[in-house]
Formats: structure tokens, sequence, C-alpha cells
């Protein structure tokens, strides 16, 4: 007797397949530019950096004050009611990894992807 | 028969499809806590359970251990009383800062703190003291005046413990052990404001980016490195300038004012110790590089330096392992 008749075979292609769409669609997609805005460990914003047209303005609720915004594929700390302005001088973010921070409003600016697991400065 | 085995076959498939959709799941989170950006990456089943643990480990450590600018930290009450008894974990920290201390001849310092309050580099009251000030703060501090015996310590008065140079990487090895002991995580990097953890098995690998020094966002060297712990020390980092000069964090004890060793930058790899990494960049940085390469293999550890003229040394075992990314380097 066949362990295996034409049945189990389907059956468990069509478990494979759903594997392995489970995985396609779980992959992260590498060609968009996605930036995460995270204040106090919370993500607050993921923006995707090719849809932005016009100049979008990101005015989380933060003390000191800070203003983020987006535009032609770039994001920026633009304003910063801190002392030091960092976040400010960091300039503009618009590749895989790039991070800008503003330690007194507990914000983390970042686009997703970078090409190494960690940066050491 | 047929109808059993496919039952386990189907079975068997989704236990396997279950099983990799766990462990193969990659949990991240950024934060800020320690005066600097946090981000743990874990995966491995569980993964966002350890990554809250962690989270809530690192505030508490920084808060209630060494930070000394939080009132209820163990630090900050030696630094009240002007002495006290350190619990068996701190004081086993305490016995390797100590021999850092000793085996760097005093280029790494960890009573140092007023004299970064004197300074106040990376808040907006820095300004360079008198020359006056620096030697009087200097003559109270140093952990050779310390008294430091079975976990007693004993400070002259003045002298104030400051671990900034040694807590991220403090912090690094109890995490190390927390998830060596919960053993759910297979991959994860930690990295506590450029002091970084690798945890894996033996032969997973890692890329870790060294910061240019010149410019932000952007790696002067990618090193590709297995399970170990990675700081760096970098002169480009706090500063503020006065008069057209640069006056960094990094002090040398025996100056009091800012390390000139000609270096901008050394990373230190430690296959077992966070806080050797973490100590040892900056003495390296303090010492320069032909007797910081001495330390940093007195304590079996690999190192790069990161000069002002664009040239990069590196320990033996690490050339192996770098690439330049930024063309104003050279690998010497």
């Amino acid at each position: 007797m066949k362990l295996f008749g034409k049945t189990d075979f389907i059956i468990i292609a069509l478990v494979l397949a759903a594997a392995g769409l489970f995985f396609v669609l779980n992959g992260s997609d590498d060609k968009a530019l996605t930036a995460d805005i995270i204040v106090d460990g919370e993500i607050i914003e993921s923006v995707n950096l090719d849809e932005i047209t016009d100049k979008t303005e990101f005015r989380p609720e933060t003390a000191p004050r800070v203003v983020i915004s987006a535009e032609n594929g770039e994001i920026f700390f633009e304003e910063a009611e801190c002392k030091d302005k960092i976040c400010v001088h960091t300039g503009k973010l618009s590749r895989k990894g790039d991070t800008a921070v503003c330690l007194p409003a507990k914000t983390v600016v970042s686009i997703r992807g970078s090409s190494v697991d960690a940066v050491t400065y | 028969m047929k109808k059993t085995a496919g039952i386990i076959a189907f079975a068997l498939v989704a236990a396997v499809i279950a099983f990799f959709a766990f462990t193969g799941q990659e949990k991240e989170t950024t934060f800020t806590a320690m005066d600097t950006v946090v981000t743990l990456k874990l995966r491995g089943i569980g993964a966002g359970k350890q990554l809250d643990e962690i989270k809530a480990f690192v505030s508490d450590y920084s808060d209630n251990v060494i930070s000394r600018h939080s009132s209820s930290s163990r630090i900050s009450s030696v630094n009240s009383k002007d002495s006290g008894r350190l619990d068996d974990d701190l004081s086993a920290d305490f016995d390797l800062l100590y021999s850092v201390y000793r085996d760097s001849g005093g280029a790494f310092d960890f009573t140092l703190g007023a004299l970064s309050d004197l300074w106040g580099i990376g808040t907006p009251r820095a300004a360079v003291p008198s020359a006056e000030d620096i030697q009087q703060v200097l003559s109270r501090c140093g952990a050779g005046k310390t008294d430091y015996k079975n976990g007693e310590i004993k400070l002259p008065e003045g002298a104030v413990l400051d671990l900034g140079a040694a807590g991220k990487g403090m912090a690094l090895d109890k995490i190390s052990g927390l998830l060596s002991e919960n053993r759910i995580i297979n991959r994860g990097v930690i990295s506590l404001g450029g002091s970084i953890l690798l945890y894996g098995k033996k032969g997973e690998t890692f890329t870790i980016g060294i910061q240019d020094p010149a410019k932000k966002n952007n790696y002067a060297v990618v090193l590709e490195l297995g399970p170990c712990f990675v700081s760096t020390s970098g002169s480009y980092e706090r500063y503020f300038e006065k008069d057209g000069k640069r006056y960094h964090h990094i002090f040398d004890p025996a100056t009091g004012y800012p390390a000139e060793s000609g270096l901008l930058s050394v990373t230190v790899v430690s296959q077992d110790s966070g806080l050797l990494s973490d100590a040892l960049s900056t003495a390296c940085f303090v010492l320069g590089s032909e007797k910081g390469m001495e330390l940093a293999r007195k304590y079996n550890c690999e190192a790069l330096f990161i000069d002002e003229n664009g040239n990069i040394t590196v320990s033996d075992n690490l050339r192996e392992k770098i690439e330049i990314v930024d063309p104003a380097f050279t690998l010497r």
C-alpha cells in the first residue's frame, strides 16, 4: 500500500504554496523608502517617502516641541525647541538606515532597511 | 491508512511552517534611554516578550544602578555619601574597572564626574574652564585616590563616580546574560547608543558600520563580526567649538583637557565583555594608537583606530574582517 496518495500530494503542494505566499507577503518591500517617526518608543507615523510629493509636516506631541518635514524623498527635523538642535543639524535623511535623533524630545526618525545590522559610534 | 498519512503529512508541514514563521520572525524596537538611542532587534520564538523585558531592564538598570544623574541609583548613593557598599554584581564590575584603570596607567578613570560637570560638554553651558579650576578638580579626583576593598568603596571628598565610559557596556553584559539564560533568541542585535551586543550562536555573522567621523549617517568602515561586543569612542559625538578649536568629551585624566592623541575614533571588539569593549575604547582613545593597541591586546580584544590624517590602524585579527567604505580613509 502506498503511504502517500495523489490527494496527499495535492494537500502538501497546497500547504507549501500557502507557506511560500506567507513568506512573500511577510517579506519586506526592498524598494520602498519608509521612514518611521518614533516618539517615546512608539512608532507614531510611518511615512512612505516615495509617495510624498508636496511638503508634509509632522508635529508629534513632544516636549520640547519638534517639527518633522518630508518632501522630495527626504525627511528631516525642520524645527526643534530643544537647546542643542543636534536633530536639526543632522540634516536631511534620504537613504536606508539614515537616522536623526532629538534626545530631549525622545524622538527618533529613521529610514527602514539599513545595509548593516548596527552602527557603532 | 491513506487518510491518516495525509493528515500526518499535513500536520508535519504545518508544524514546520509554524516553526519557521515564528523563529524567523524579527522583532525590533527603538527608544531613548541612558541619555542615548537604544535599538533592539531580536529573532526567535517569544522575541516580542523578550524585547519588553530588555526594555524594562535598561531603564531599571540605568535609574537604579549606574546613572549618577538618577537620585535612586546605587552610584548616586555612593556619590552623595562619598562611600558605600556595592552588591556582588556591581563589585565584580568595579574589580574590572579598577583593573582597566591600573593597566591603562590612569587613561581610563571612572571618578571624573566633577571634571565632566566643570566642562559641561553636551550641555548648553559648555565652556572652557580656567586652568586653576581644572587643577583644583583634578587634585581631588582619580581612582587612585579612592579606597576600594571587598565591595566597599570610599571616595575622597569631591570625587564623583561617573560610569559614562563603561555603563553601556556593563548593561550589555547583563542583557547578554539575560538572553543566554532565557535561551529563546537565536539572533540579537542590541545597540545602546553605539555600544553593541551581537548575540547568536557560533558561526552567526553580523555587519557593523563604524561611524564616519566627518559625515553623519555615513560609515567609514564596515566590519563583519561573529557574536561579540563592540564599542566606539569618538571625538565627534559630543563637543563644542570655541575660537575655532573643538573641545570634545573624552578627557585625558592626566591634563583635565580633552584628549589629544591624534585620533578621531577607536573601536574595540571583545568576545566576552561589554564593559571591556566600552572602557577600553575610551582608554585607547586617550592613549593613542600605539599604547592603545598594547592595552587592547593585554585584554584579548581587537581594536581599530581612525586618526586625524585618515589613517586606519587595526589589530591583526580584524584586518580580514574590514571593508573601507569611505575612500577618504586608508588602511595602514
